[in-house]
């Protein structure tokens, strides 16, 4: 079967010693495949005072805010006019429905979505710092409704 | 063969287990190859290793049907001539034989395919290597059966990147980038982080991995050598990176940036670490992957409103991006099939359950390749004939694959999750 599609692979071979009435002779030798492996202990930087602590949640693959987060920020913009000093981190997570790399960018547009409004009432955008962790961090472990609820989010540190 | 795929029955079940991961190959097709493998002569051990590993390479790939073992019958050879009536009337297509050589330092290969048909030898080949080789000696062995008999590239001796999340008993998780062979076989750990990684992605020549790690606290991407273990930072930019992958060149790298705080797509020259930006929209835009040329890219863009796929053509100046998903309002985690006869991807279907599918070029219409509830991350192999995939069964996240051809197998971890697998190119 196949003999006319020989010729194509055989180019593919390290040694080809000789290929008469279509018999198809090769040599090859395996190749090297050593591995070092490497490992990080350092856990990262811990994110500063919990001053302004506060979480808020999200829709299914929505990073708009609703009534109820506005109303949890709304503490936290306060917090932040009345201690000019505090510079905050948000950091967004999605549920573990979809892509990864797609929840990565929903969780960034979540923290985005905090940041604007913040912004919008008064804080300073050199005071926030915004991030995402994707699907990465669940807090709930569960694949159901209540779970992926817990998991839509909007932490701020 | 998508035909056989859906029609494919239950032909066989077997499993084998190696290191970590647990290989079970659960379903075959119809129309093999039918195939008698008498035993390697030489080092008993050694044959019924090498005989096992090449079993499962080819049974793996759902074109082969292997003669059981109880039922092969002695080659008879009359005047040189290997004698063909038997394995004709036990309906075998091809008959392999082989020897093995081992000596202190060394283990050497000679194997022989007949074809039953045409009664003649179609390949002799010699595979050489060292005694702690014998995994690699096998599927490079499996691989010159493969390609003889389909006139296609193996892929047993190729690798696969995944990443493994391990919890300890208080529910701190360890997460590994794994390297193994395409079996499962073979693993080794590349890196082990207390904090996420994500998205790995082979180099082209197989040499070096690019991956998102979550390290200093926000997402990067970095490339590591499998070799020497050394790793870099692609970019030292302050921002979030992320969705690597290679071009075929190996000369490039796209990636996703933060910089805006919204994900846009960017092609690095690794060369010189020049930036050039691909997309430039409020909505997401991310997870670009290379056609196989080189000459476009796929990537999953927000911009319609909900996630869909999208092409750039880049030997086009200022290219606009094409749509190329239309069913259904979740499309995502594209990449083109070997010779960009059609993409592979994540589907979520109307009563939202994420699987992989096929579209291809010619056709309107979109394939189901899977069927459990969250299927993610699809991988294609370099030859294009199978997907590798994972899966979510009883809240434990697994590797699955299949073939075009309807075969299927599993991958499960023996500890924690394992999710994300990476095909590489071919190694060999």
């Amino acid at each position: 079967m196949n003999q006319s599609i020989n010729t194509l692979f055989a180019l593919s071979l390290i040694i080809i010693i000789s290929a008469c009435s279509s018999v198809q002779i090769t040599e090859e030798a395996v190749s090297d495949q050593s591995v070092a492996g490497v490992s990080i202990t350092s856990k990262s930087t811990a994110t500063q005072a919990v001053l302004a602590n506060a979480v808020v949640y999200f829709d299914y693959d929505q990073s708009n805010l609703t009534a109820k987060s506005i109303q949890a920020l709304k503490g936290v913009s306060d917090l932040m006019k009345r201690n000019q000093k505090i510079t905050i981190s948000i950091e967004g997570h999605a549920d573990e429905r979809g892509t990864r790399e797609y929840n990565l960018a929903l969780g960034q547009r979540r923290a985005e979505s905090v940041a604007s409004y913040l912004i919008a009432n008064g804080v300073s955008r050199n005071r926030l710092i915004t991030k995402s962790y994707g699907e990465e961090r669940p807090l709930s472990l569960g694949s159901n409704d209540t779970a992926w609820s817990k998991n839509r989010r909007v932490e701020i540190k | 063969m998508i035909k056989n795929f859906i029609l494919s029955a239950l032909l066989f079940t077997s499993t084998l287990s190696y290191g970590e991961l647990f290989l079970e190959i659960t379903k075959g097709s119809e129309d093999q190859f039918k195939v008698a493998m008498i035993p390697f002569e030489g080092n008993t051990r050694v044959s019924k290793q090498l005989n096992n590993i090449m079993r499962n390479d080819l049974i793996r790939t759902g074109e082969f049907s292997i003669l059981d073992e109880e039922l092969l019958l002695p080659v008879k050879i009359i005047d040189d001539e290997l004698v063909y009536s038997d394995w004709k009337l036990l309906g075998m297509d091809y008959l392999v034989t082989g020897t093995i050589i081992k000596a202190n330092n060394s283990l050497d290969i000679n194997y022989e395919i007949f074809d039953v048909h045409k009664k003649r030898k179609v390949r002799s080949s010699k595979v050489f290597g060292i005694p702690n080789q014998i995994r690699q000696l096998a599927h490079y062995t499996s691989d010159g059966i493969y390609e003889s008999i389909t006139g296609i590239k193996g892929i047993a001796a190729t690798r696969l990147l995944y990443v493994n999340e391990i919890k300890d008993l208080q529910l701190l998780s360890t997460y590994k980038l794994m390297l193994a062979d395409s079996d499962g076989a073979n693993e080794k750990t590349l890196l082990s982080s207390s904090e996420p990684i994500i998205s790995p992605s082979w180099s082209p020549d197989g040499k070096r991995v690019a991956y998102v790690s979550f390290e200093t606290g926000m997402a990067k991407v970095f490339i590591q050598e499998i070799a020497s273990g050394r790793r870099e930072a692609v970019l030292s930019k302050d921002t979030q990176i992320s969705s690597p992958s290679w071009s075929p060149d190996g000369k490039y790298l796209s990636l996703t940036l933060y910089q805006d705080g919204n994900a846009e797509i960017y092609i690095l020259r690794l060369r010189d670490r020049t930036l050039t930006r691909m997309t430039n929209q409020f909505a997401i835009d991310t997870e670009s992957t290379w056609s196989p040329k080189g000459n476009k890219i796929l990537f999953t863009s927000g911009r319609s409103g909900s996630p869909q796929i999208y092409e750039l053509d880049l030997r086009k100046l200022n290219p606009k991006a094409k749509r190329v998903s239309f069913e259904g309002t979740y499309n995502a985690k594209a990449s083109y099939l070997p010779n960009e006869e059609g993409i592979v991807f994540v589907h979520r279907t109307s009563d939202g359950l994420f699987h992989i599918a096929l579209k291809y070029k010619r056709e309107n219409f979109i394939r189901i390749l899977t069927e459990a509830k969250m299927d993610e991350s699809p991988s294609v192999a370099p030859n294009g004939n199978m997907v590798i995939y994972g899966i979510k069964e009883e809240n434990q996240s697994m590797l699955a694959g299949f073939s075009l051809s309807g075969a299927r197998f599993k991958l499960p971890a023996s500890q924690g999750e394992v999710r994300e697998p990476a095909w590489s190119d071919f190694l060999r």
